[in-house]
């Protein structure tokens, strides 16, 4: 303190002490003025720089015209984001082999998540939102990616890749906080036990799994000699939004869904479906994640910097006040606390703890699955979405018209309350 | 108020730092292509199936079948097919990988200690020799009669996993087990295996 008040003196060789005071006054506004432009520039270049991120180019509405040029154009944290919604619109539409090189590409990125990712990195530095890092998913996301590539991958007669799927659909879903619902899809571990007994082995440890878990439906034994299995999801799907203060907390919503079953009729056959898997309660039932702590303490930092700026602005303006002008430390000191708290205030303004809300907003609720022993030929399946008095809700029915082979491959047919009708499989 | 100056000029460069950082912008100078061999583990890499496995397994599987009695001492070539491996574990793989591997090099070191049928390309050659019965195209020998051989051994194999997924990262162990069976009696004549574990945690952000 004295090393400055000596620098105060120094800098004071004016004649007469009203004027060396008012050259001070001057100096301290002049100094001040550049220093809050100092800082105010770098916030300025700051928030410019951040809005350089490439955004993707404008959307039409379609997705299948979207998803394509999002892939391609768009941002790269995005890119699986928008493979994973392309792809189960293309599903919905019949276009598999689109669905099956987006789900492909988007699994290996997927795989390959192990190991330091800087793009990761920035989004759990404190400056920067989570949503900068290449979005992957949350768990049931993943999941439901592994359980659309099982199903295209059972369509091409692959039993055992489909089965590699639904296990890392499952895997995916290992890990939750709450322990209870580690590992608790149903669909998938069925139809790990129904492939599995189609390759000759022994489907009763996946199959005890499924029944563990499943609620409000009944599975049947898994038969060997099914040859038609169609799956079936209806529903909108889990919404993400960010609660808290500073939106650091990932919540989710699961919007109530018209359709409660499914009815399929395949010439004389008649089947209803009760949903299987619940993709909202898996969304919401995994418990707290890591990032989330990361979260936490973003928000805390940015809370507490900007209740300690508060403090520093106002006790500097007060001691700033209580100087009265005179070349004195209070003046000094309260000019440097505002500085401070000033700086402090950027800082917190700066700290962005929002939690990343970006997500594969197609999904669907639920999910079920009917399977059948059908004549080689051609078929016409009838499928209705019920409500909850079990009618047939309007304008949702769908048609699909399919071949049974005598020989090889399962018939497997994919619809959803949102697919385009009639379609041929 | 030097030191003042001195604190607000620090503080705004630091701030124009992590303002550009956050430009989005990867590897802007790009990444120049990167040969490997086959047999290294790359940058990219997860606990999956990947090149590395392919041919530690493939190259130890057919260093193994060559010395077994049955083909080192067998007085004419023995004829084997393949059959494709199982996939028990979680990854899905191109299934053929290992067993075209196999018979690759097996063809390529050992030439002549052991016959391959082409039992993938059957129809093809079905049509082929329909063909020459009908006498649309050329025959160098009488097309009429059964030259397609029947197998003396089938080799196959199965990929089990085992994996294990916590707060502390993804384990997973893969087991690769092959067999050359006997067509006529069913004998397993030669089984062998090769394990692989791997290990990864990925990023907080991804947890």
């Amino acid at each position: 303190m004295s090393t400055r008040r000596q620098g105060w003196a120094g800098s004071s060789a004016t004649p007469g002490r009203g004027g060396r005071l008012e050259w001070c006054r001057v100096l301290l506004g002049a100094r001040l003025g550049l220093c809050l432009g100092m800082i105010l520039l770098g916030a300025i270049i700051s928030a410019g720089c951040a809005t350089s991120r490439p955004q993707g180019p404008p959307l039409t509405g379609d997705i299948l015209v979207d998803g394509p040029r999002q892939i391609a154009e768009g941002p790269a944290r995005d890119r699986v984001l928008w493979q994973y919604r392309t792809a189960a619109a293309a599903m919905r539409q019949g276009r598999f082999d689109l669905a099956r090189s987006l789900l492909d590409d988007a699994l290996l990125t997927l795989q390959g998540r192990y190991g330091p990712d800087p793009e990761a990195r920035k989004a759990r530095s404190l400056f920067r939102p989570e949503s900068v890092k290449p979005f992957l998913g949350e768990p049931y996301e993943r999941s439901m990616a592994w359980i659309y590539r099982g199903i295209l991958y059972w369509r091409q007669g692959e039993l055992d890749n489909a089965r590699a799927c639904f296990r890392s659909a499952e895997f995916e879903d290992s890990d939750a906080e709450e322990h209870t619902y580690v590992g608790d899809w149903v669909l998938p571990d069925y139809l790990d036990a129904l492939a599995t007994a189609k390759l000759g082995g022994d489907p009763s440890d996946a199959l005890r799994r499924a029944g563990e878990h499943v609620r409000g439906a009944t599975l049947p034994e898994p038969d060997p000699s099914v040859n038609t299995l169609i799956f079936i999801e209806f529903g909108p799907g889990p919404v993400k939004y960010a609660a808290g203060r500073y939106g650091e907390q990932l919540r989710f919503r699961t919007p109530p869904s018209p359709v409660q079953a499914a009815r399929v009729t395949v010439g004389q056959v008649t089947v209803t479906a009760a949903p299987v898997d619940d993709v909202g309660y898996q969304a919401t039932t995994r418990g707290g994640r890591v990032m989330d702590h990361v979260l936490g303490n973003k928000a805390v930092f940015k809370e507490s910097t900007d209740a300690a700026s508060d403090a520093a602005i106002l006790g500097g303006a007060i001691l700033a006040t209580t100087g009265q002008g005179r070349k004195s430390a209070a003046d000094e000191a309260g000019a440097a606390l505002v500085l401070a708290g000033i700086a402090g205030k950027l800082l917190s303004a700066a700290t962005v703890p929002e939690a990343d809300t970006r997500a594969w907003d197609n999904l669907p609720r639920y999910l079920t699955f009917v399977q059948m022993r059908l004549p080689p030929g051609e078929h016409t399946a009838v499928i209705e979405f019920l409500d909850h008095s079990g009618r047939p809700l309007a304008g949702r029915t769908k048609t699909v018209h399919f071949r049974v082979p005598a020989h090889g491959r399962d018939t497997v047919l994919f619809v959803s309350d949102t697919s385009t009708t009639p379609q041929t499989q | 108020m030097n030191r003042t100056i001195f604190c607000s000029t620090v503080l705004m460069g630091v701030l124009v730092w992590t303002g550009c950082a956050s430009s989005g912008v990867k590897n802007p100078s790009g990444v120049p292509v990167t040969r490997l061999n086959p047999d290294e583990q790359g940058f990219v890499a997860g606990t999956g199936i990947e090149s590395q496995d392919l041919v530690a397994v493939a190259d130890k599987m057919a260093r193994s079948i060559l010395a077994i009695p049955q083909i080192a001492q067998a007085p004419r070539p023995p004829v084997v097919v393949l059959d494709p491996v199982e996939n028990k574990t979680r990854f899905p793989i191109n299934k053929d990988i290992f067993l075209t591997r196999i018979r690759a090099q097996l063809n390529s070191r050992a030439a002549g200690k052991v016959i391959f049928l082409a039992r993938d390309r059957m129809a093809t050659l079905e049509r082929e020799r329909n063909l020459k019965r009908e006498g649309a195209v050329t025959s160098a020998s009488d097309p009429n009669l059964q030259e397609f051989q029947g197998a003396d051994y089938f080799l196959t194999g199965t990929l089990e996993g085992l994996s294990t997924r916590t707060r502390a990262g993804t384990s997973d162990y893969i087991l690769y087990t092959f067999q050359l069976i006997d067509a006529r009696t069913s004998a397993i004549v030669w089984e062998d295996m090769a394990e692989v574990k791997k290990q990864g945690l990925e990023d907080a952000a991804y947890r």
